[in-house]
């Protein structure tokens, strides 16, 4: 699979399983067109070394087994940009940067079980979007305007997996906004006091959050055969960008 | 080593016998599949308790196959299984010392007298396998005054029209309340209707070692980090081990409990966390694993005497599993046609709710059955209560009306409306499962778990009696919310069941060709084993099942204690 367009895309199991998934489910059956996109001003990109500073000043208890999948600069540079996208900065709320999308992100894809399939998906749409966005305007998402990114996700939100895809980054977008702050995101509780939550006491702190609790190697992270059905394979070569993917 | 008692779980079913036993002298021993958590590994985190399910197994290691009904194009009904690890709805609440107790938002309703005689109260209904239960409300009652000491409920009981019988008060005052409480009572005072302060197994004074509730807000379903959530563990397992006559072994998995030719338990066999193999043997043998683990480990435990599992020569093993039947409504309260102290009041996190409404019990209504045969029936409980999980709430704010995506300025706006213009108070309905042929445990003859024994696979049929009275409540509730001043009103009853109220597969009873059972909850077939979880209930009543296990687990325990005494 090459592009969010792929015919045979099918929805994979692990993430029909997440809670937000079947919490949408019933109001999936239409997709948004393009138009009314809302003006406004593109969030100037902060340096990959800036963003991710804060969070790796947080103690790390697991070692980063999959971290050196995700060194590559683009991709982060890319999530952050989409990330800053989809919650913008504006005087109605926080943005992304401000609740640390991008540092809880970090956090999920290297440090809390998540499955291999899903990391993959959301590094792969990565890479599907920039080919999209390079077969579409010949250039990588990073260095469009705003309305080219809000056009750009409007296209891939129409493929099935292009939906998935940014449905999964807001769903950590929430998280991130909405989680106790050892996780990477909500510094200050600055999600919960935008939206007039009170978070509960006590919360986890460094060497509690819930993969670091005694009995948590049941939470597996291996793959195992029914991790993966056959409808969800995803191959791993290197992304090539294909300039006549379409809708 | 041998022990006196060697219980299965260590849940509500399992805890009060170790705390009696052990209290009594006897060497008790206590096995549990999960970690032994503490109050120290509890926190408000909506992550670890419901996003990612942390105090469970992962479903590609444990796993059930739920069967379901379906209908093919020609009209022809079907039941199809599915694996949970496909589905990704897992049917485990708990896997810790203390079992879903932990877990528990301990709304302590007792069960009323009529719900030990529901066939006789209510006569049989088609389809399904109602029975008496061979006890009555008064052997149970002094059991519950034992739940209300030990396990520490909060709350004042009031006289209502289908109140219970109480022998004492509750020992510990009722929590504080959430000011909505008493916008509840005055909207049934106008309708005519009781408005009962809902008893909590949630200490509201320290007592017994434990801390007093701290008023997170957030007691639900997530464990207690104060310790006073009464669960098993908390409130009688630290007790039983501090005794020193109680050893609880830990990520234990028991797989089988072994018979020789005559029929005896020769031993319990379980794997310990490098997956070793042991054996440990006992004088009674105790199973409380919740109701579907329960029956498979006894159709998993096969002997020469017993070639379709433990106590199964009846085949009655798994059979006439429940849940709690009934549904879910909802209102909203939006701030803007509010005055400025009912939002203050509103939003206030902390105390709790804690209201309930039991009018309709007993429904005694000629618009239930349309005809006049029979207007009587039995009806249940509404609880209201209000949610906080914020993240879940936000989930809800990505799509627009039509079902596409949102972002950007727009999810602002979702998520600022979602969050401060309005606040929804829910309820719960809770009406009887009606036990039938069609929901049951056996053994999956495909799917093992992660150390190669079969899952069990449950079938979840529901009686259409069951949402037919679920509907009737619900409506009632939805006019009380409405006349509370709520818009949007809602609710929904379905025959979908809730994975964390499950009972039955053991059914007690005084007939061994239709009980696993007898009224003591001893196996008909084998003297030294007892089922002390929710499994030995014919009927489950229409409240949660945690108070009546705990009561019922104690008043087995009392029984076992005595013939342990008498025999020693």
């Amino acid at each position: 699979m090459q592009s969010f367009f792929h015919k045979h895309y099918k929805t994979p199991t692990w993430l029909k399983e997440k809670p937000w998934f079947n919490a949408n489910s019933s109001r999936r059956n239409f997709l948004k067109s393009a138009a009314g996109a809302v003006a406004i001003a593109a969030t100037p990109l902060p340096l990959l070394a800036e963003s991710l500073s804060k969070s790796l000043d947080k103690p790390l208890t697991k070692p980063l087994t999959k971290e050196i999948q995700w060194q590559t600069e683009s991709i982060w540079q890319t999530l952050n940009a989409v990330l800053n996208h989809l919650l913008p900065v504006s005087a109605t709320g926080p943005s992304a940067t401000d609740i640390q999308a991008l540092q809880y992100l970090h956090n999920v894809v290297t440090q809390q079980p998540t499955s291999e399939a899903e990391v993959t998906f959301i590094k792969k749409g990565v890479g599907w979007l920039n080919g999209y966005s390079q077969s579409q305007l010949n250039k990588l998402f990073i260095d469009l305007n705003f309305d080219q990114k809000e056009m750009i996700l409007r296209g891939i939100s129409k493929s099935q997996a292009g939906e998935n895809w940014i449905s999964t980054l807001l769903s950590y977008i929430f998280e991130a906004m909405l989680t106790p702050a050892i996780y990477g995101g909500n510094p200050n509780h600055i999600g919960e006091k935008w939206l007039n939550h009170q978070a509960g006491f006590p919360l986890p702190a460094a060497g509690t959050r819930y993969y670091e609790l005694p009995g948590a190697y049941r939470i597996s992270d291996k793959i195992t055969p029914q991790d993966i059905k056959s409808s969800d394979i995803i191959p791993t070569k290197v992304i090539k960008v294909k300039r006549n993917s379409k809708a | 080593m041998s022990y006196d008692i060697c219980i299965i779980g260590s849940g509500a079913g399992a805890s009060p016998v170790a705390y009696t036993l052990s209290n009594a002298g006897a060497k008790v021993l206590v096995l549990e599949k999960g970690p032994w958590l503490t109050e120290n590994e509890f926190y408000k985190d909506e992550l670890a308790i419901s996003l990612r399910d942390a105090y469970n197994p992962n479903l590609n290691d444990e796993q059930h196959v739920i069967e379901d009904q379906y209908e093919n194009d020609n009209g022809d009904l079907f039941w199809q299984g599915e694996a949970t690890s496909e589905s990704g709805s897992t049917f485990w609440n708990g896997t810790v010392v203390g079992g879903s107790s932990n877990f528990m938002s301990g709304y302590f309703h007792r069960l009323k007298p009529v719900d030990f005689r529901l066939k006789s109260e209510f006569g049989a209904i088609d389809g399904a396998n109602v029975a008496d239960w061979p006890i009555s409300y008064n052997d149970l009652e002094p059991y519950y005054a034992m739940v209300d000491k030990h396990v520490g409920v909060s709350g004042k009981h009031v006289e209502h029209p289908f109140a219970e019988p109480h022998s004492t008060d509750f020992d510990y005052p009722p929590l504080v309340e959430h000011p909505v409480a008493e916008w509840i009572d005055k909207t049934a005072t106008k309708l005519g209707v009781h408005s009962i302060p809902i008893p909590r197994a949630v200490l509201s004074q320290p007592a017994m070692g434990r801390r007093s509730c701290e008023y997170s807000g957030y007691c639900s379903n997530y464990g207690c980090s104060s310790g006073a959530k009464g669960s098993g563990r908390a409130a009688l397992l630290n007790h039983a081990v501090a005794g020193g006559n109680c050893t609880i072994k830990p990520e234990s998995k028991v797989y089988k409990i072994e018979t020789d030719n005559q029929g005896k338990i020769s031993g319990v066999l379980y794997y310990d966390r490098q997956n070793r193999k042991h054996k440990v043997t006992a004088k009674y043998y105790v199973v409380a694993c919740q109701a579907i683990e329960t029956s498979r480990l006894l159709l998993t435990s096969k002997g020469v005497k017993f070639p379709n599992g433990l106590a199964n020569n009846s085949g009655q093993v798994g059979k006439n599993l429940i849940f709690s039947a009934g549904g879910t409504g909802k209102g909203d309260f939006v701030f803007d046609q509010m005055s400025k102290q009912q939002v203050d009041e509103l939003t206030r996190v902390g105390p709790f709710l804690n209201r309930s409404l039991q009018d309709w019990y007993q429904i005694n209504d000629k618009a239930f059955n349309n005809d006049t045969s029979n207007a009587k029936a039995k009806g249940g409980t509404i609880d209201f209560l209000f949610y906080q999980n914020p993240v879940s709430r936000a989930y809800g704010t990505q799509r627009d009306d039509e079902g596409g995506l949102v972002w950007g300025e727009q999810l602002k706006l979702n998520l600022k409306k979602e969050f401060t213009t309005y606040k929804t108070l829910r309820f719960e309905v809770f009406n009887d499962w009606l036990p039938t042929d069609d929901c049951f445990v056996t053994l999956d003859d495909k799917i093992t778990d992660k150390w190669g024994d079969p899952v069990a696979k449950v079938r979840i049929g529901f009686h259409p009696h069951d949402l037919k009275v679920g509907e009737y409540i619900a409506t009632k509730g939805e006019e009380f919310l409405t006349a509370m001043g709520a818009t949007n009103v809602s609710s929904g009853v379905s025959g979908s069941p809730p994975p964390n109220l499950q009972a039955g597969g053991c059914r007690f009873g005084n007939d061994p060709k239709t009980s696993v059972l007898n009224k003591y909850c001893q196996a008909h077939e084998v003297d030294n084993l007892f089922v002390t979880d929710g499994s030995f209930m014919p009927t489950g009543g229409s409240v949660p099942y945690t108070y009546t296990i705990y009561a019922n687990a104690f008043r087995v325990g009392e029984y076992i204690k005595q013939r342990w005494q008498d025999n020693r």
